[in-house]
């Protein structure tokens, strides 16, 4: 987890955000940096209900920007590597075809850093 | 999987070559193959300049180009549109993220030396991928007044755009997701003066 959190100009939400790693907290900090309006894990979204109605798969995008109706969600996996992950988001597109989502790998962060020089924890 | 879409060049089908013919690179290890030679990138830019002239003859537009890797592929475009234009930069400050106890905001280094009102603008770019700058240009200069607003880019990746709705009129070349070096493109701010441009290969 990582072990700062700054103060977000663009954050919509109410309680501050815990990430679960550090290329959720770049990501976060890239978006404000743009001044892009952002929200963490503001929905879960149901994948997978049993006849009774209990929640057998869920998945809960890391963010969610209001002003693109876009969710985002982290990867640090290698592209190569991110088949359940793609398997997820599959069955969200399926389940709920007005959703908007897109993965944001960690190359994608990688690279506005080699743009702007960022420089990642690893 | 999301894809990238047909039509585009591979990485594995680039030319293997380091360098123009007869030209020289520097020892580096990443620097890869050539993605994109010269002659490619200069048929290229000579399209892309028609297409502008054509668009915005008798209009005597403004092209403004986002320091710093947009220089190159800016000084032969420029050669390339025939018709009157201006040429002005704006340079965006670099992103740090071991700032604490707040975020940095985007913020311009250099702005534009003229204003915007009424006049038709093109956007110069070097890449397009999640067009989160190129978002930020166009908000900011649409609160100036331009007449009209467009961007062209040398590199595009649609696939990974975050932010839509962008004024991407003119675009060279979709490309891969890999990262590139060479006609302005830096690694470590060396390599920009590469008259092709090569896959950057990743260092040990």
């Amino acid at each position: 987890m990582p072990s700062e959190t700054p103060d977000f100009q663009a954050y919509r939400g109410t309680e501050p955000p815990v990430f679960q790693n550090e290329a959720e907290l770049e990501c976060a900090k890239i978006l404000d940096y743009y001044g892009v309006p952002w929200l963490y894990e503001p929905r879960t979204f149901e994948l997978e209900v049993d006849e009774d109605g209990r929640v057998l798969e869920a998945f809960a995008p890391d963010f969610y920007l209001p002003e693109q109706d876009l969710y985002l969600e982290i990867t640090v996996m290698k592209q190569s590597l991110v088949t359940r992950k793609n398997r997820k988001l599959r069955k969200l597109k399926e389940r709920y075809p007005d959703v908007n989502i897109k993965l944001f790998y960690k190359r994608d962060i990688e690279r506005l850093g080699q743009r702007y020089g960022l420089k990642l924890a690893s | 999987m999301i894809g990238i879409g047909d039509g585009l060049k591979p990485v594995t089908d680039a030319v293997a070559q380091l360098g123009p013919a007869g030209g020289h690179v520097p020892h580096d290890e990443r620097i890869g193959e050539v993605y994109l030679s010269a002659e490619e990138i200069a048929t290229r830019v000579a399209e892309l300049g028609a297409e502008i002239a054509a668009d915005y003859e008798g209009r005597e537009p403004l092209l403004v180009a986002s320091l710093k890797a947009s220089f190159v592929f800016l000084a032969d475009l420029t050669r390339a549109i025939p018709i009157l234009h201006h040429l002005d930069f704006v340079e965006l400050a670099g992103y740090t993220s071991d700032e604490t106890g707040g975020t940095p905001a985007i913020r311009f280094l250099k702005d534009l030396d003229v204003p915007l009102l009424g006049r038709d603008v093109v956007i110069v770019e070097d890449v397009v991928d999640t067009g989160l700058t190129l978002n930020y240009l166009v908000r900011n200069f649409t609160l100036r007044s331009p007449g009209s607003l467009a961007a062209v880019t040398l590199l595009d990746r649609p696939y990974r755009r975050l932010v839509d709705d962008l004024p991407v009129r003119y675009v060279g070349f979709t490309v891969p997701d890999e990262f590139f070096v060479g006609y302005g493109f830096d690694v470590d701010e060396r390599h920009r003066n590469l008259p092709d441009l090569h896959v950057l290969r990743a260092s040990g």
